[in-house]
């Protein structure tokens, strides 16, 4: 029984594009867990961990990192045919990341600022994430992602259904824990009504409004949520940041900055 | 604890004094019997229910300030133990988890499931407001009233012991008043606190009560304090927040399933849920499988869910309420209107969480106002004192102006009149009579400010010879007489309105009370029949209601020449056009008698309940208050009993008579 199982162990890749390389930890970080994920999981490609490295097919591939540079476009075609499922996690793969913010930017200007030669620096004028490239499968959303939304989908991918992560605000999980709504209570910035759930109200149980990094959720009123604050007399610029944050680029956060970014000036 | 009949175990319960500083001594008794005590404690800037030790965790001192999405605490200007209103949790944290295991399952070496044993902590709840002791009410029908209960909640309920607490501060969230929950707490408790200056008013509420009192260093009551008990509970009536109409709220919101502001407040709420998760007695829920990762052992995690959830209505194909709208509209209509239907009561206790933990601050009393406005109540007017009642007596009026209809249809405008002509309703009739010719009835076809309309046909001597009058010439007037269009009974309703030919008479003053109480009104509407152009009446008020959104005008002719560009039919062939669920119409009917006949038995045939059908009869005359005995229908007399009938008094002489 173990010898087959073992032998049937699903291969796993672990990939990144332009990132900090959090998310991929976020595996190794399952400490709990991880001696058993190995058992039944044959991880044969995953540079952040091993310099051991496997050509595909893949079952299984999970890409961090935006689309940042031109060679990343390639690779990402090739990983997408050598894998029988995709699943990008974290904000930087899902939504194109912090780096998005360059996308409101100018390039060549950001570029010529920071580097003493920026003609030796090969980057795409934006940062975008892999489902506008290829398609994805799964994601798992996050700045880094959740362990247990990690743990979660490969018991799902042994078990055969889908896996059981919610899309509900960040709102849900705060009422849940008992934490005092910090817009309330406070008059803090939150993105939590807006932004998905996975988190467990992280940021909230810590006294800070959510940054919105597992991204927008579905039918996220985004519209509503930023007109409110500016009604409510918050500044453009500060709505713009709140907004602007790790998954920015992805709508219907995309849409509330560009049109800040018309009233900002 | 659950302690249905403390009602009556209240009443005779006897009152002490407990100092303030004896507070400590009741959460110390009660935990002396085992119970963890959960209630009032400061933590994130909010008064939530938690644990308490000692009376030191109790928020002394303080008071919130709350609106819509504002909640703030500041200090008070008193040492009140239970100066604020209502926090951030509801009670049904501890009688209903968030978080919850329902079930476990395996199939590993054996293949089963198993529900696992309730397990409810003793606990004590301090602190617990009468719209929460409503809530726990609510939630007990919900979970426990019906065929198949939650031995969980069961389990808690029983554990928990009510110690309650008088409300002597509200808030602008507040509006249990409206809800008929609170402010004071009539049952449902084992202890009742009621804070005064110098302390507390305690009694007991039930055996387990009593024995926790018995043990504390009270006192008796004096006059003066049990006074300030009851005044201060009383006082807090008066500050309430914003009220909410309640009256028919249920029936109201069924009809506004279409209204426009639910597009509108959708636009505004970002369905987070937080008026679900802080409403006391939402109860509805969604279950995660958790699983190791070869799916041997399983657990079923039920958590709080809401029904602004994107999956909340999802199957496989699609989602019943896949815009806001529907969803804010099933969340709203639930808690307002069909609870009643499931529960038998209101599923709101009027707590105001839901107003003031909604982070785009809406107000469930502006959006049902808004969607379902209150009727003003429902006053049955009276029929004014006619004056010159007997045959003989008349009342003089001016004719102020003539105008013709049709080719013998002519509108008089009376004025200089007794008042009495002015307060008639739409539907009633005078007795008009110039010297040495015989009075006849007319219909009031329009009440003015100042004047009364008749419109009269030419077709005996009178009618004749009114119709040939000239402005400033007078007549005798007896009236108003017979009953009249009971408006008030299409409130909420579709109001339909079939006329026929110069029937259009009778029934221009009730168009005209329909049309300026529009809001009352589901739809208004007037089909009107004539035998040909020329003979329509009112031309003018007729392209002004058809221009008019407050009113659907339809109109046929039976035969036109070629320039009708309109419908040509008897009228009941408009009725194809209507549209709505006729057993809400309330529908009004005037015209030659065959007409009427055949109008009535389309609109049955639609579906129009017949006691929902208002006619006006037409009989000779002569007296005009019930004496002279020709205008005998049915066993009732047209003139006194009539001439407006409900079609359901009539019986079968409806469709026997006729011209």
């Amino acid at each position: 029984m173990a010898t087959s199982a073992r032998a049937a162990r699903p291969r796993v890749a672990v990939a990144k594009f332009a990132s900090c390389d959090g998310c991929q930890l976020t595996l190794l970080d399952l400490e709990d867990e991880l001696l058993e994920i190995v058992s039944r999981f044959d991880i044969v490609e995953f540079p952040e961990a091993t310099s051991r490295r496997s050509p595909g097919p893949y079952d299984i591939v999970f890409v961090e990192g935006s689309i940042s540079a031109p060679e990343h476009i390639d690779q990402i075609k090739e990983l997408r045919k050598q894998a029988r499922v995709l699943v990008t996690i974290g904000a930087c793969a899902t939504a194109g990341g912090i780096q998005a913010l360059r996308n409101w930017a100018d390039h060549d200007a950001y570029r010529a600022s920071v580097y003493a030669h920026p003609e030796w620096v090969e980057s795409l004028a934006t940062a975008t994430a892999v489902s506008e490239h290829v398609k994805v499968d799964a994601e798992l959303r996050g700045c880094p992602i959740d362990g247990g939304q990690l743990t979660e989908l490969l018991t799902s991918v042994l078990v055969g259904r889908r896996p059981q992560i919610r899309d509900e605000a960040v709102c849900r999980e705060c009422k849940r824990r008992g934490i005092v709504c910090l817009v309330v209570a406070a008059g803090e910035a939150c993105m939590g009504p807006v932004t998905t759930s996975g988190c467990n109200a992280l940021c909230p149980s810590y006294g800070r409004g959510c940054f919105g990094c597992f991204g927008p959720r579905t039918n996220a009123n985004a519209k509503s949520w930023s007109t409110g604050m500016l009604r409510s007399g918050r500044p453009p610029e500060e709505v713009w940041r709140l907004f602007a944050g790790f998954t920015g680029y992805a709508e219907p956060f995309r849409t509330v900055i560009t049109e800040l970014g018309k009233t900002k000036g | 604890m659950i302690t249905s009949p403390a009602h009556s175990y209240a009443a005779a319960a006897r009152q002490w004094f407990l100092a303030r500083e004896n507070l400590g001594a009741l959460v110390e008794a009660i935990r002396g019997t085992g119970r963890r005590v959960i209630g009032p404690t400061i933590r994130e800037g909010a008064i939530v229910y938690d644990e308490i030790q000692t009376a030191a965790d109790l928020p002394t001192g303080w008071r919130d300030e709350q609106a819509a999405g504002r909640y703030r605490l500041e200090r008070s200007t008193n040492d009140r133990v239970f100066g604020y209103t209502v926090g951030p949790t509801p009670w049904k944290r501890y009688t209903f988890p968030p978080n919850l295991t329902i079930a476990t399952a395996h199939r590993s070496n054996t293949f089963g499931f198993d529900q696992p044993v309730p397990d409810a902590p003793p606990l004590a709840f301090l602190g617990v407001r009468a719209c929460e002791i409503a809530a726990l009410a609510i939630q007990d029908k919900v979970f426990l009233g019906g065929p198949f209960t939650d031995d969980d909640f069961r389990a808690r309920r029983a554990a928990a012991f009510i110690v309650a607490v008088q409300c002597t501060t509200s808030s602008s969230t507040c509006f249990c008043t409206s809800m008929e929950t609170g402010p004071e707490v009539r049952g449902g408790y084992d202890i009742l606190l009621t804070e005064i200056d110098e302390g507390f008013v305690i009694q007991a509420g039930s055996p387990g009560g009593s024995a926790i009192v018995a043990g504390l260093p009270t006192r008796g009551l004096s006059h003066a304090e049990a006074g300030a008990a009851i005044d201060n509970v009383e006082a807090v009536r008066t500050q309430m927040g914003k009220p909410l109409p309640m009256e028919g709220i249920a029936e109201r919101l069924k009809l506004q399933l279409d209204h426009p502001r639910w597009a509108e407040v959708a636009e505004r709420c970002v369905e987070c849920g937080n008026c679900t998760m802080s409403c006391p007695t939402c109860f509805c829920t969604a279950v995660v499988e958790k699983s190791d990762l070869d799916g041997k052992t399983s657990s079923t995690e039920r958590q709080w869910d809401t029904c602004f959830d994107v999956g909340f209505a999802r199957v496989a194909g699609g989602d019943f309420r896949a815009r806001p709208r529907d969803r804010y509209r099933q969340w709203l209509t639930h808690k307002f209107s069909t609870w009643w239907d499931q529960f038998g009561s209101s599923g709101c206790v009027g707590c105001g969480r839901c107003i003031a933990w909604c982070p785009v601050r809406i107000d469930v009393r502006d959006e049902l106002a808004a969607i379902a406005p209150p009727i003003a109540p429902i006053v049955r007017p009276v029929a004014v004192e006619p004056v010159a009642a007997s045959p003989g007596t008349y009342s003089i009026a001016r004719l102020a102006s003539v105008r013709p209809e049709t080719e013998d249809t002519t509108t008089l405008t009376l004025t200089d009149l007794n008042p009495a002509f002015l307060s008639g309703r739409p539907g009633q009739f005078v007795m008009v009579a110039l010297p040495a010719f015989p009075a006849v009835p007319i219909g009031i076809s329009k009440l003015r400010s100042n004047a009364i309309d008749l419109t009269v046909r030419a077709v005996g001597p009178t009618s004749r010879a009114l119709g040939s009058l000239h402005p400033g010439a007078k007549v005798g007037l007896r009236g108003p007489l017979g009953t009249f269009w009971p408006i008030e009974e299409a409130y909420g309703r579709h109001a339909v309105v079939v006329a026929g030919g110069v029937g259009l008479s009778p029934l221009h003053g009730l168009v005209d009370a329909l049309v300026a109480n529009r809001d009352r009104f589901e739809s208004v509407s007037l089909f009107y029949g004539s035998r040909t152009p020329e003979d329509q009446l009112y031309r003018d008020d007729l392209a002004a209601w058809s221009a008019s959104k407050a009113i659907d005008v339809a109109i046929t002719v039976d035969r036109a020449g070629p320039e009708w560009k309109g419908r040509v039919g008897v009228v009941t062939t408009l009725f194809d056009m209507i549209s709505w669920d006729c057993s809400k119409v309330t529908a009004f009917v005037v015209g030659p008698e065959r007409m009427m006949q055949a109008s009535v038995q389309g609109l049955i045939s639609k579906g129009v309940p017949t006691d929902r059908i208002h006619v006006s009869m037409e009989r000779h005359m002569e007296c005009g208050i019930g004496l002279c005995g020709h205008c005998q229908m049915a066993g009732r007399f047209v003139c006194k009993d009539g001439p407006v009938f409900r079609l359901n008094d009539l019986g079968d002489m409806f469709n026997r008579e006729g011209i």
